[in-house]
């Protein structure tokens, strides 16, 4: 015979894993500190390439005023200044990425607890219904 | 009031009932007028133009997530960048690969905000999306208003000095991106429109959330107040006054809109707070709940009053319902 409750959790089961699960559900594959030291990593690639963009913006603005810097006369002075920017850039892009994804993190596993909860129920009334 | 409100649940129900097809339809709607948009604003390479492209297209974003659309869109822009001259289409490549590293990354899921700000600048009224974004999103999504916005002007800026870019002998390759970078450095009106919908969306953002009567009503008011006065001082500042008659215009759709948002997400029966207070082990918790103003669907019967109508039943139908030969009836 059909177990009526089963079947509704599920139904909300499946809704979950096909909705705000797929991409919460994922996330919870790691531990916390791997996820977000992944993720850092990511930011760090990602936030490097668009400070390359940003720099390569900024060379072709100034090219005109930049003669000194091709005759290589400027040469420290201005990597001093690129690196310093650099890694400005760098450190709040990769404060910004912990934040947003210890809160991630944070948001799947009250996500995911549910879903959990619901997974033990179906358990305990699998069990229940091959007893009988 | 009643019947706006037969009316919300109606659409409710038929939005819950269809949604697979209203979202799709939706976003069909969305990219046959982002894709005609383009073609309008920078058709620069003819073989795009053609309305099938922008059809098949449009349906294949109908299937796809908003983001594939926001991904197709750019993609159509840089070719008919690219048709303008090279240097406009890397430098659009270049400005499309920033917004995603430093912003898309971190929020990927906002791409209505960023395509519906690019398309309603076209339409010269930008100005509900900071306010509904305050309303309905957390600070993150603003950012995706701002991605939008940037992307039009330098659409517009590619299109208002054409001629920097057209081939012609004189103009060098490294003018020709620095004339590109100058549509988005030298943009002040750029800057201005930016810093509005930000601090707009933030001031909408912070009064809602505070625990006052009419909060929604209040942070729109405000929120559009804001906007109106930081607009039109800046346009009036940059000397840009022929502007202000759409800004006006704008402010005004932005109220309307955000009553409608009002409407079905927060509409709220002020006359009949409950304050409760109560402790546990840890905290004292003093709560207001408002309640929802909410009216049940009539559930229509319809009660027949008038007696049956006799039916007819002609011979041979009830010698087959009796199974008999028709000549016994006679």
């Amino acid at each position: 015979m059909l177990n009526e409750e089963r079947i509704r959790l599920m139904t909300k089961m499946a809704v979950y894993e096909t909705g705000e699960g797929r991409e919460y559900m994922p996330i919870k594959q790691y531990y916390r500190r791997d996820y977000v030291s992944y993720e850092m990593i990511k930011t760090f690639i990602t936030s490097t390439i668009a400070f390359g963009i940003l720099f390569f913006f900024w060379m072709l603005y100034k090219m005109e005023d930049m003669t000194d810097f091709f005759n290589g006369k400027d040469l420290p002075e201005l990597g001093i200044f690129i690196l310093v920017r650099y890694i400005i850039f760098i450190v709040i892009y990769q404060v910004i990425a912990y934040i947003v994804y210890v809160r991630r993190y944070k948001k799947a596993t009250a996500s995911v607890k549910e879903y959990y909860s619901n997974l033990k129920k179906v358990q305990r009334l699998q069990e229940k219904e091959e007893h009988l | 009031m009643t019947g706006l409100l037969e009316i919300r649940e109606k659409l409710r129900i038929f939005y819950g009932r269809y949604e697979l097809y209203v979202i799709t339809g939706m976003k069909f709607v969305l990219g046959l007028v982002v894709f005609f948009l383009i073609n309008s604003q920078i058709g620069y390479m003819e073989r795009l133009k053609h309305p099938a492209v922008v059809l098949i297209l449009s349906l294949g974003c109908a299937f796809l997530p908003i983001n594939a659309m926001m991904v197709i869109a750019a993609g159509m822009i840089l070719v008919h960048l690219f048709a303008v001259s090279l240097e406009a289409c890397a430098i659009g490549l270049c400005l499309f690969l920033l917004l995603l590293f430093m912003y898309g990354k971190f929020a990927p899921q906002n791409g209505y905000g960023t395509i519906l700000t690019s398309v309603l600048c076209c339409f010269r009224v930008p100005q509900v999306m900071p306010v509904a974004e305050g309303l309905l999103k957390e600070p993150s999504a603003y950012l995706s208003v701002l991605c939008g916005t940037v992307t039009y002007y330098f659409v517009k800026g590619v299109q208002d000095n054409l001629v920097n870019f057209t081939a012609t002998e004189e103009t060098e390759g490294l003018s020709r991106f620095t004339a590109a970078l100058k549509i988005l450095v030298g943009n002040k009106e750029m800057y201005l429109v930016l810093a509005a919908f930000f601090i707009t969306a933030l001031v909408v953002y912070v009064i809602r959330r505070q625990s006052i009567n009419y909060a929604w009503r209040i942070a729109m008011f405000a929120g559009n107040m804001v906007e109106l006065v930081i607009l039109l001082v800046g346009y009036i500042v940059l000397d840009k006054t022929e502007n202000i008659l759409w800004i006006i215009l704008g402010i005004l759709l932005s109220f309307g809109v955000s009553l409608i948002l009002e409407f079905f997400f927060y509409h709220l029966d002020y006359s009949r707070i409950e304050r409760v207070q109560f402790e546990d082990d840890e905290y004292y918790y003093f709560v207001k709940a408002v309640p929802k103003v909410f009216v049940a669907q009539k559930d229509k019967k319809v009660k027949q009053i008038t007696p049956k109508k006799r039916t007819t039943v002609n011979r041979r139908r009830l010698a087959e319902e009796l199974d008999i030969d028709q000549d016994l009836l006679d």
